[in-house]
C-alpha cells in the first residue's frame, strides 16, 4: 500500500464548501424518525400499574377478562346489555390515576373516531341505528383493549400466557420479538439518524435508501440471532422459557372476575327469556 | 390491512382461526426441521417479527405527499423460508393486536390468515416459480405484489359477507355494514393501485440489497422436502370447510343456502333503496331493531343514574392532578 | 464571532437527565477533545451539535444561527446545517449502509451534484487519507470494527464539512492507526477546519494539544482547559489518565 502524506491533504479538502439547498419534498426521514422515536419511548416506559393493588387481577385474569369483554361486546346487540358493559368498563377506568386516564380518553377518542369515520358513509346505506350501534360497540371494544394495554406490562402479558398454558415456544418468541423491537428499533433509528447527517440534498432515490435501510436492519437482526443463540447455548437454554410465578391468590381472582362470569351465565341463558 | 375488533362476527372470527390452526401446526412441524440444520432459526422467529414490526410501521413516500406502508409478507418468506415467516407474522400480529391496537384480538385469526399465510405463501410459491425459470428478481416482484393483493381480496371478502352472515331480523347489518360490492372493490383498489406497488418495491428493493451484500444469508430451500406436511394441510382444510359454513349457520342460523343466494341477488343486484335516507334519522330506530324496549322501565332508570354517576366521577379524574405516585 | 455557542443548555432523555447547563463557546480552528466518566454526555454534546437532538432548554447557536426544533423542521435548513457539520457515530455500524465501501465514500459527494470525476477523486483521497484503500471493494457490513470506523470517517471526510464531530474516533484503533488518524486530525486543523471529538486516550490525544472540555458524572462541564492550562494541574491530569 502506497500512503500518502497524510499533511498534504487534497485542495478540494482544503477549501471550504460551496453550500447549495435544493428544496425537497418528500421527508420521508424525519417523518419516520418522530414514529420510531414515539414507539422506542413507548417500550422503554414501564407502564404504571392500576393505582390500587386490591383490584389488580393476575396477569392471566386480566387476559382472560379482556376476552370476556370483547367477545361478550362482540355477540351483543342489545343496547341494555352494552351500556350494563360500558358502565363495568367505566367502572375500571375509575382505578387509573388522572395522568393514565387522559392518556385513555386521548387514545380512545383517536381510534373511535377513526372507526366511525370509516362505517359513516354506510348511514346512506343502512341507516342510522346501525352506525349507532356499531359505533357503540367499537368504542366499548377499544375502551377494553386500550384498559389492558395501559394496564398491563410486557412483562404481565407473557406471564399471563405462560399461566394459560400457552406453548413455551410461543411465550420465549414473543419474549425475544418484544426485547428485539427495542433493539433493532433503536439501530434502524440510528441508522436513519446517520443517513440523515449525510444526506446533504433530497434523495433521489428514497426507496433505494429505504431498501437499503431495512436490508441492513435483516444483516443486523441475523447478526442478533446468532448471537443471541450462541449466548442462550451458553447459559443452558433448554427450550424452556421460565418465568416467576405470580403473587396474587386464586380467590381474589375468581372474586374479581365474578362480575363477568355472572354476565357470561346471564347472556347463555338469558337468550332463553329473551333478555337479550 | 389490519381489520379491527367488531368489523367480523365471533362466528366468521372463530372459523378463521381454526382455518388457520393446520397452517400453524404444519409451520412449527417445517420450522423444527429447518432449526435442526440452521440452530440460529429459532431466535431468528422472534428477531423476524420484530423486524416484521418496523417493516410495518415505517411510512414509504408515495407520489402526491402521503404515505404507504408495506406488510413484508413475501420479503420475509425469502428471506427466513416461507414457514418461518408464518410463525413470525403470527407473533408480529399478535403483538400489534394485544398491546399496539393494529388489529382486532377477535379478529386476529382473520389478520393471521391475510397477512401471515396468505401473503408470505402466495409471494414465496410465485418467487419460486419463476426462480425455476431463472428471474427470482421477476418472481419476487410479481410474488410480492400478488401475494398483497390475494391477501387484500379476501380480507375484502371476508368483510364483505360479514352483513349476508349476521344481520338482525329485520336485515340490518350487525358487523361490517359494507357489502362484498363496497368491500371487494375498496380493498383491490387500494391494494391493485398502490400499496401493492409500493410492496413489490420495497420488497425488491430490500432483496437487491441482501444479494449483493451477503447472498449466503438468504434463505435456501432443503432440497430434500417431503410433500407429507402439504398433504396434512390440504386434508386438514378440507376437513374444516364444512365447518366454517356449520359455525355461521348454527349461531346465525336463520337462512338457508336459498336464501343466502337471494341476499346476494338483492344487496348486490337490485337497486335497494338506502334504508337510511327511506327512514331517516329517527331516534327511535334504536328500540325498533335493538332490544333496550324490552327492558323494564325501572332497569332503565337504575342505569341511567349509575351512568350519570359514572360519567361524572370520570370527568373529575379527567380534571385532578396526580397527587401521590402511582402505587 | 464564536462558530458554536451554548448558552445555559440542557438535554432530558425521556427518563434521564444528558446534559445539564452547558456554556460553551468553539471558535473556527478549534480542536476540542471532551472527556469525562461513561454516560456523562458526550455523545449527547456532539448529537446536540450535529442538530440530530434539540435542546431540552438553553440555546444552541450555530454561525449565529439558532438552532432550534422549527429550524430543524425545514428540510432545507437541516441539509445546509449537515453539509457544514460531519459526525462520526460512537456506534460506527449504524453509519456504513451501502453495498461497498467505494460506494459508501461515493454517496456525500454524489448528492452534492458534483460530476462522476469529482466524485471519484473524493473517494480515492478520503480511502488514502484514512489509509483504507485496500478496502475500496469490500462489503462495509463485513469490516471489522477499526476498519468501520476508517471508513466512516473518509464518507463524512468526503463531503469536506466545515465541523466535524467525531465520537470516539480513536476506539478500537491500533496504536499505530491511532496515530495515523491524529495526524490526519491534525492536518485537517491545519487547514482550518473546527473539530470536536470525543474520547478516553487521553495520552495519545494529549501530544497534539487540543483544547480540553471535562464532563463531570452530573453531565455538567467541569473544566474547560488549553492544552497549556492543564499542564499546570497535575492532579487534573491524573484524573483525566484514569477515564
Ligand atoms: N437513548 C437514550 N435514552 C435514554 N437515556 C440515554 C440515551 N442515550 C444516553 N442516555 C443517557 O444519557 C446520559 C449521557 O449519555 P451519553 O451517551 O451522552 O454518554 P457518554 O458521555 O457518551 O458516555 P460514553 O463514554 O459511555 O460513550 C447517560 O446517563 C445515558 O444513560
Ligand atoms: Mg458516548
Amino acid at each position: 500500500m502506497t500512503l500518502k502524506q497524510p499533511n498534504k491533504l487534497p485542495d478540494w479538502l482544503e477549501q471550504p464548501n460551496q453550500l447549495s439547498s435544493q428544496r425537497q419534498r418528500h421527508n420521508f426521514l424525519a417523518h419516520n424518525q418522530q414514529h420510531l422515536q414515539q414507539l422506542l419511548a413507548r417500550l422503554s416506559q414501564p407502564l404504571p400499574a392500576v393505582q390500587s393493588k386490591k383490584w389488580q387481577l393476575s396477569p392471566a385474569m386480566s387476559l382472560v377478562r379482556l376476552g370476556i369483554l370483547v367477545l361478550l361486546i362482540a355477540l351483543t346487540n342489545n343496547t341494555g346489555w352494552l351500556w350494563l358493559l360500558g358502565l363495568l368498563i367505566a367502572g375500571h377506568l375509575l382505578l387509573l390515576s388522572p395522568s393514565q386516564f387522559r392518556r385513555f380518553c386521548r387514545s380512545w377518542l383517536m381510534s373511535t373516531v377513526i372507526a366511525l369515520l370509516i362505517v359513516l358513509p354506510s348511514y346512506w346505506l343502512v341507516g342510522s341505528a346501525t352506525v349507532l350501534l356499531f359505533g357503540f360497540k367499537t368504542g366499548l371494544i377499544l375502551a377494553s383493549t386500550q384498559y389492558y394495554r395501559l394496564t398491563t406490562t410486557f412483562q404481565a402479558l407473557l406471564s399471563g400466557l405462560k399461566a394459560l398454558h400457552c406453548p413455551n415456544i410461543l411465550i420465549m418468541t414473543l419474549a425475544i420479538a418484544i426485547t428485539y423491537l427495542r433493539m433493532l428499533g433503536h439501530y434502524l433509528l440510528q441508522t436513519m439518524q446517520a443517513l440523515d447527517m449525510r444526506l446533504v440534498a433530497p434523495a433521489k432515490h428514497p426507496y433505494r435508501l429505504i431498501g437499503t435501510l431495512f436490508g441492513n436492519l435483516f444483516l443486523k437482526s441475523q447478526a442478533y440471532a446468532l448471537e443471541l443463540y450462541a449466548a442462550m447455548e451458553a447459559r443452558g437454554f433448554n427450550g424452556h422459557y421460565v418465568n416467576q410465578p405470580t403473587t396474587t391468590n386464586r380467590w381474589h381472582d375468581v372474586l374479581t372476575l365474578t362480575p363477568y362470569l355472572v354476565l357470561v351465565t346471564l347472556f347463555i341463558f338469558g337468550r332463553y327469556y329473551g333478555i337479550n | 390491512m389490519h381489520i379491527p375488533d367488531n368489523y367480523l362476527s365471533p362466528a366468521t372470527c372463530g372459523t378463521l382461526v381454526l382455518a388457520v390452526a393446520p397452517v400453524w401446526t404444519v409451520a412449527v412441524i417445517k420450522v423444527k426441521a429447518q432449526v435442526k440444520a440452521k440452530r440460529e432459526t429459532l431466535p431468528m422467529l422472534g428477531i423476524a417479527a420484530s423486524l416484521a414490526f418496523l417493516i410495518m410501521m415505517f411510512n414509504l413516500p408515495i407520489p402526491g405527499g402521503t404515505t404507504a406502508h408495506a406488510v413484508g409478507g413475501t420479503l420475509l418468506a425469502v428471506l427466513i423460508g416461507p414457514w418461518a415467516a408464518v410463525l413470525a407474522l403470527t407473533v408480529t400480529l399478535l403483538l400489534q393486536a394485544l398491546l399496539f391496537g393494529d388489529g382486532g384480538i377477535l379478529a386476529f385469526g382473520a389478520n393471521a390468515l391475510n397477512m401471515a399465510v396468505i401473503m408470505p405463501m402466495v409471494g414465496y410459491a410465485c418467487y419460486r416459480l419463476v426462480q425455476k425459470w431463472r428471474h427470482p428478481k421477476i418472481g419476487l416482484f410479481v410474488g410480492a405484489y400478488l401475494g398483497i393483493n390475494v391477501a387484500a381480496l379476501v380480507a375484502g371478502i371476508e368483510l364483505g359477507l360479514q352483513p349476508l352472515l349476521a344481520h338482525t331480523a329485520s336485515g340490518a347489518p350487525l358487523y361490517c355494514p359494507y357489502g362484498l360490492n363496497v368491500t371487494v372493490p375498496a380493498m383491490l383498489a387500494a391494494h391493485l393501485l398502490v400499496a401493492g406497488w409500493v410492496e413489490a418495491i420495497f420488497t425488491i428493493l430490500v432483496y437487491q440489497f441482501v444479494a449483493k451484500v451477503a447472498p449466503t444469508n438468504l434463505y435456501t430451500p432443503t432440497p430434500t422436502q417431503s410433500r407429507r406436511p402439504w398433504a396434512y394441510l390440504l386434508g386438514g382444510l378440507v376437513l374444516l370447510s364444512p365447518l366454517g359454513l356449520l359455525a355461521s349457520n348454527t349461531a346465525w342460523g336463520e337462512w338457508s343456502p336459498a336464501e343466502l343466494k337471494q341476499r346476494l341477488v338483492a344487496q348486490h343486484l337490485s337497486q335497494q333503496g338506502p334504508q337510511g335516507m327511506v327512514r331517516g334519522l329517527h331516534f327511535k330506530a334504536l328500540f325498533q331493531d335493538y332490544t333496550i324496549g324490552n327492558l323494564p322501565i325501572s332497569v332503565g332508570y337504575i342505569l341511567s343514574a349509575v351512568t350519570a354517576v359514572l360519567i361524572f366521577l370520570l370527568l373529575m379524574r379527567g380534571l385532578q392532578h396526580d397527587t401521590q405516585t402511582t402505587k | 464571532m464564536a462558530l458554536i455557542k451554548l448558552t445555559a443548555l440542557s438535554y432530558d432523555y425521556p427518563n434521564t437527565r444528558g446534559l445539564d447547563q452547558l456554556n460553551l463557546e468553539i471558535n473556527s480552528g478549534d480542536f476540542v477533545c471532551l472527556m469525562g466518566p461513561n454516560g456523562s454526555g458526550k455523545s449527547t454534546l456532539l448529537r446536540i451539535l450535529s442538530g440530530l437532538e434539540n435542546a431540552s432548554q438553553g440555546d444552541y447557536h450555530f454561525d449565529g444561527q439558532a438552532i432550534t426544533a422549527d429550524y430543524l423542521a425545514n428540510p432545507q435548513d437541516r441539509q445546509r446545517l449537515h453539509q457544514q457539520i460531519g459526525l462520526v457515530f460512537q456506534n460506527t455500524d449504524v453509519q456504513l449502509f451501502n453495498t461497498s465501501v467505494a460506494e459508501e465514500v461515493a454517496f456525500g459527494p454524489r448528492q452534492l451534484g458534483l460530476s462522476d470525476a469529482e466524485v471519484a477523486q473524493r473517494v480515492t483521497d478520503c480511502l488514502d487519507l484514512t489509509h483504507s484503500s485496500d478496502l475500496r471493494e469490500r462489503v462495509p457490513y463485513q469490516l471489522s470494527g477499526g476498519e468501520k470506523k476508517r471508513v466512516a470517517l473518509a464518507s463524512v471526510l468526503a463531503l469536506n464539512p466545515k465541523v466535524l464531530l467525531l465520537d470516539e474516533p480513536l476506539n478500537g484503533l491500533t496504536i499505530a492507526a491511532q496515530q495515523q488518524m491524529l495526524t490526519l486530525l491534525q492536518a485537517l486543523r491545519a487547514a482550518g477546519k473546527t473539530i470536536v471529538m470525543a474520547s478516553h486516550n487521553f495520552k495519545q490525544v494529549q501530544a497534539i494539544e487540543p483544547r480540553f472540555v471535562i464532563f463531570n458524572v452530573a453531565h455538567q462541564i467541569q473544566a474547560d482547559l488549553s492544552a497549556a492550562e492543564l499542564a499546570a494541574q497535575p492532579e487534573q491530569q491524573a484524573e483525566l489518565l484514569t477515564l
